[in-house]
């Protein structure tokens, strides 16, 4: 009896990503198209023709900024944590605030973005807006994955690189981020998964049903997930949801399995997951 | 060790990055509170938290929250009533039963659930399971508390099996071949003496799931069902805090009562969510020492 419960459970969650998978592939495997990646919605409800360009666009301009903005801070945040502030109350305090920050839901990032960089700065809803309150949600995530990358690489490296009377930075900029490199890259990229997804935070501070023209720093934009939200919630085309969906996914998918892999090949340790 | 002029710098540089980052996020408790501060003040603390008619944009506007509390408490519950024990079964069989290579690609399945965005879950729910919901119960419409558990447990279990696996894999191995020397069952080993071994890091899991089911939006948003009224069971239809703000928050005028409440709204749940995360932190904290 036990042992049926344990290995029903190990069964039924493989089941759960597979029906996941199947569906969005039978259902929104026929939508996409060349034509749905590269032209804009169109119909008389926006969305129910045309494709979802824009919403691409949008996109990778949002993960970028968000990347670009928050990824040093987190790089120099992580190298102190782990080369120079190891043990003092200092860093003890920014480990604290960190973890605690991590479990903060990503409608109340949004709602922070909102009151700062909408209203308070006079930023508007943008999609430079947007990209900041990306990047402090995954700021938090970053600095532990980073850290955790830092910590991974062999301490003997440091000893050495003590022994021989060498500064610290020396040794970072030659030795320890080449090596740990590969891992620091996966954070990096499972960072841009996790902002890429993210459709609470950019729902009030940058997203819109649609957007003309080009991509600019204080215009709004469209997302992937929000446009997915829309066409399902607005009861516009169930079809699109499902294209889109399919094309959100494989985004992530690549983005994720990429960073397992890089984990995995260079890391000295088998990666779980975080 | 030796130590340069861009040895300092860079000391200075990370040791400015570490304090701002963690201004930025300090800050993000301010904001949120510095906005809903008006309306704490004039409408009171309890009248807000316990007030059950939420009517923003009447004659007299009321806000209270008791209505969003209750269905996020159902909702998030509810997950975990379904979420721990399946979380719990999973990890314990990845970490004690299962072969090698099916516990790695488990793994990996796992990996990937937990970087399908919530607004994926949220519409597959919406457009698979209360249909389903519906056609069982012979209902007209099924969005429901229930179904958004449903949905969040899915997308809690990951951290229940990683947190339970990681708890099993750090027992040391004498336990087990104590076990085995004197003759029980690997079930008997697994269910008496690993389990209570493992039980505290089980329950922080299962309580940082908690914590994540409990601010989730967009499950929650296209699932729940969105009334105001009260939900007095786990079938009926809610509208829980996050999602209350997600749908409110665009069309609220800057500085508005509203706006206020959005925020006092956004406090209750942060206050909520953090609480549960020191907890664990206190606990994981003071395991260890």
């Amino acid at each position: 009896m036990g042992r049926i419960c344990l290995w029903g459970s190990g069964l039924v969650v493989i089941a759960i990503l597979l029906v996941i998978i199947g569906l969005l592939v039978v259902r929104g495997g026929g939508v996409i198209s060349w034509e749905f990646l590269t032209s804009t919605p169109k119909g008389l409800y926006l969305g129910m023709e045309g494709g979802i360009f824009p919403a691409i666009i949008g996109t990778v301009s949002l993960v970028a900024i968000a990347t670009l903005t928050a990824a040093i801070p987190a790089l120099l945040t992580a190298i102190y944590l782990v080369e120079y502030g190891k043990a003092s109350p200092l860093a003890h305090v920014i480990n604290f605030v960190i973890q605690a920050m991590i479990g903060i839901p990503s409608i109340l990032i949004g709602l922070f973005g909102y009151a700062c960089f909408v209203v308070t700065l006079g930023l508007g809803i943008s999609l430079l807006s947007g990209g900041l309150t990306l990047a402090i949600m995954i700021l938090p995530t970053l600095v532990v994955l980073m850290r955790d990358a830092l910590q991974a690489v062999n301490d003997d490296y440091r000893l050495l690189g003590e022994s021989l009377g060498v500064s610290r930075r020396y040794l970072l900029q030659k030795i320890i981020l080449p090596v740990a490199s590969p891992h620091l890259l996966s954070s990096i990229l499972l960072a841009m998964g996790y902002a890429a997804g993210a459709t609470a935070p950019i729902m009030v501070t940058a997203a819109v049903v649609m957007s003309r023209g080009s991509v600019s720093l204080l215009n709004p934009v469209m997302a992937l997930p929000f446009h997915l939200y829309i066409l399902f919630s607005q009861h516009i085309s169930l079809e699109r949801a499902y294209g889109t969906a399919v094309v959100l996914v494989l985004i992530l998918l690549a983005l994720n399995l990429f960073s397992l892999y890089l984990r995995n090949r260079y890391g000295k340790r088998v990666a779980f997951y975080d | 060790m030796a130590c340069d002029r861009k040895d300092i710098v860079l000391k200075w540089c990370g040791k400015v990055c570490a304090i701002g980052s963690v201004l930025v996020l300090l800050s993000l408790y301010v904001f949120i509170a510095g906005e809903s501060l008006p309306i704490w003040w004039d409408a009171g603390i309890l009248p807000l938290l316990l007030g059950k008619e939420w009517q923003p944009l009447g004659e007299s506007p009321q806000f209270g929250f008791f209505t969003m509390l209750v269905s996020t408490l159902w909702s998030s519950l509810g997950a975990m009533l379904i979420a721990a024990p399946l979380g719990i079964c999973c990890g314990i069989f990845l970490a004690e039963y299962a072969p090698g290579w099916l516990s790695a690609v488990i793994r990996t399945v796992l990996h990937i659930l937990t970087g399908i965005p919530s607004v994926v879950y949220g519409f597959l729910g919406a457009s698979v399971i209360v249909p389903w919901y519906e056609r069982v119960l012979g209902v007209p419409s099924g969005e429901s508390l229930f179904c958004a558990s449903l949905v969040l447990s899915i997308m809690v279990v990951p951290y229940i099996v990683s947190g339970t696996y990681a708890a099993f894999k750090a027992i040391p191995l004498t336990y087990r071949e104590a076990g085995y020397v004197l003759g029980v069952s690997k079930l008997y080993i697994t269910t008496r003496i690993l389990t209570p071994l493992a039980g505290r890091s089980m329950v922080s899991a299962v309580t940082l799931a908690f914590g994540r089911a409990a601010g989730e939006t967009m499950a929650v948003l296209m699932l729940a069902g969105n009334t105001l009224t009260l939900p007095l069971t786990w079938f009926s239809k809610g509208e829980p805090l996050s999602a209350l703000i997600a749908l409110e928050i665009g069309t609220a005028g800057i500085g508005s009562r509203q706006y206020q409440a959005l925020f006092a709204a956004g406090l209750v749940l942060l206050l909520f969510v953090s609480s549960i995360n020191f907890a664990i932190y206190y606990c994981n904290s003071r395991g260890r020492s």
